[in-house]
């Protein structure tokens, strides 16, 4: 629908604009003279109100032919088309109006026009009508790149909102289906921890879950999560992983996105201790500097014996870091970073987060 | 008595592999290993009647351990998850174990393998030579010691009788396999087969001289001149 016709509110501040327009222009042909104001005002306000009815029919022309599908000599052409027979319609409508009131032969209707002003009634109403084109263009085309901008905003926070899903709920099989040979096995052997592993295994999927209904949690909590997987996984590895956690009481509620430091720490033990024959210690540190947050997950890596093992098992590192390093762009922008170092005995995984701490009413 | 390898690196895992066994009488555990090299050197200082191996284990996955082992009979491999490699073992009728898995299942596996004990198997050798999955890494297995040699490295390959000789920037290597099979299991965009009995890696390649009128031979960065047969300088062709 018109914008302006859309309303009687629109439309009554419309035809109240396009009545001062008749006044101011029957002034001005009063001032220089071309007829008496009576006359003036009698011709004027009525052609001006009727042709302000007129105009709102660019709106149909320009979206008929909307921007994104027009060639310009199209647009062109029509533009000047129209914008001539609405010229040809406000000439029409000035001289048949004047025709008519002299034809009244009242001294207060009708004025002298002559052939000059005729021209220049159609190239004004012509000329206005071009402008309205124009006007309802650039709307229209603002218009569009707002929708376009907002369902792009949308559609990016709807695959953001997925993926998180999918980040949150996955289940490694490899990770489930090892566990799981682990609990068989103890259940001969030590019932017991059986048992504590059956729950820390429940336990680490319950919080996965719960975690997936938060938009960002302490880093405390984000901790105990880590804590869970490691606990079951010394389980699995046995002595072969060691952990040292480092997290200052400043930094413990620091705000992290849920899930952050879990497939860090999964990494580490995927590529730093499992592939490795002796182990060793996964770090996990935080430190709040300036404002920022820091946390760094190390994991060593095995030499091999001088001949370069780790060439696969370097290979599947990229995506999972990939996945991290694209959460935090889509979360804080250019505001928070990951690095990551290679020396030839440890890996690092340094992430910094601006920092920001839950509301103290808890 | 059946003499039984154990290969994971898992300690819980051995440990069920064991339980599992208790219930065969004439099964001897004469070994365990936690990664692949000890499992290559302990295959053929050994010489088990059956192997159970891991795929996932550190230093070298299972199907390289069964690659450079030479290994084809007696195997029987055990998985979490790994779905290139099940669907290899499908495809070519190899025994394998999903953990966690049932004594029953278990036995199952034992008595199949029972019934093949000794028996070199057709799908095994065709796992050994073509193991699932792209590869990443060449290994050259040279008596006690285990070449690892990154893709990258590898300037050419070329083929000498039952063998083919791998140059890298620095060496050159021997391994028994044929062309062909390596061919395969190579990135065709980087490595072009430009002659019947050579391989060469484009990122090492200089230029292509011409020697004479449909005769054309490849300089490699290391100076290294390489034959190009006329079926090879049209692959090349298409790929430069």
């Amino acid at each position: 629908m018109h914008p302006v016709l859309s309303g009687p509110r629109a439309l009554s501040w419309y035809l109240l604009a396009w009545l001062t327009a008749g006044i101011a222009w029957a002034c001005a042909m009063a001032l220089s003279g071309l007829a008496p104001l009576r006359n003036a005002l009698w011709f004027a306000v009525p052609v001006c109100v009727v042709y302000a009815f007129v105009i709102p029919s660019a709106y149909y022309v320009c979206r008929a032919l909307p921007f994104a599908r027009r060639r310009f000599s199209m647009g062109l052409t029509l533009f000047v088309c129209s914008a001539l027979v609405a010229g040809g319609i406000a000439w029409a409508l000035c001289q048949g109006w004047n025709q008519f009131s002299l034809a009244l032969q009242q001294d207060w209707a009708g004025v002298a026009l002559s052939p000059n002003a005729g021209m220049a009634l159609f190239a004004s109403g012509a000329g206005i009508y071009l402008l309205w084109l124009l006007l309802h263009d650039v709307m229209m085309a603002t218009d569009q790149m707002r929708t376009a901008q907002q369902r792009e905003l949308a559609s990016r926070a709807l695959a953001h909102a997925t993926e998180l899903q999918m980040l949150r709920t996955q289940i490694h099989p490899h990770f489930l289906f090892n566990c799981l040979n682990s609990i068989s096995a103890l259940t001969s052997i030590d019932p017991a921890a059986a048992r504590a592993m059956t729950i820390a295994l429940a336990q680490y999927f319950r919080q996965t879950l719960a975690m997936s209904e938060q938009s960002s949690i302490p880093l405390a909590q984000e901790l105990a999560h880590c804590q869970c997987f490691l606990e079951i996984e010394s389980q699995r590895f046995g002595t072969k992983l060691a952990v040292n956690i480092h997290i200052p009481d400043d930094a413990q509620g620091a705000l992290v996105p849920p899930m952050l430091l879990q497939p860090l720490v999964e990494n580490a033990v995927k590529h730093g201790i499992a592939p490795s024959t002796n182990g060793g210690t996964v770090h996990i540190h935080a430190a709040v500097r300036d404002a920022w947050l820091h946390l760094w997950v190390e994991n060593p890596v095995e030499d091999g014996n001088g001949t370069d093992l780790s060439i696969p098992t370097h290979r599947g590192l990229g995506l999972g870091l990939r996945n991290t390093r694209q959460r935090l762009a889509s979360l804080y922008g250019e505001k928070a970073r990951l690095t990551q170092q290679s020396a030839p005995d440890r890996f690092v995984v340094e992430v910094a987060l601006p920092l920001t701490t839950a509301p103290t009413a808890r | 008595m059946i003499r039984t390898l154990i290969v994971d690196d898992e300690p819980l895992a051995r440990r069920l592999l064991r339980e599992y066994l208790h219930a065969h009488d004439d099964v001897e555990v004469v070994g365990e290993c936690d990664n692949g090299f000890d499992a290559v050197k302990a295959i053929s200082d050994l010489d088990p009647d059956l192997v159970f191996l891991d795929i996932q284990i550190p230093r070298l996955s299972g199907l390289e351990v069964l690659e450079l082992s030479g290994r084809d009979h007696g195997v029987i491999f055990t998985t979490a998850y790994d779905k290139y490699a099940l669907k290899a073992f499908d495809l070519r009728a190899v025994d394998y174990l999903l953990k966690p898995f049932a004594q029953t299942r278990f036995d199952e596996a034992m008595l199949r393998a029972r019934q093949l004990m000794g028996q070199p198997s057709p799908g095994l050798q065709a796992l050994a030579a073509q193991p699932p999955g792209k590869l990443e890494r060449l290994l050259i297995r040279d008596r006690n010691q285990v070449h690892v040699v990154a893709l990258e490295t590898i300037t050419c390959v070329e083929a000498q009788d039952d063998y083919i000789q791998i140059h890298t920037a620095g060496k050159t290597y021997l391994k028994t396999q044929s062309l062909s099979d390596l061919e395969v299991r190579l990135d065709p965009a980087l490595f072009v087969r430009v002659h019947r009995s050579w391989i060469i890696n484009l990122a090492h390649l200089k230029n292509i001289d011409r020697l004479a009128k449909d005769s054309f031979v490849a300089v490699l960065q290391s100076g290294q001149h390489v034959p190009i047969s006329r079926a090879g300088h049209e692959r090349i062709k298409t790929l430069i």
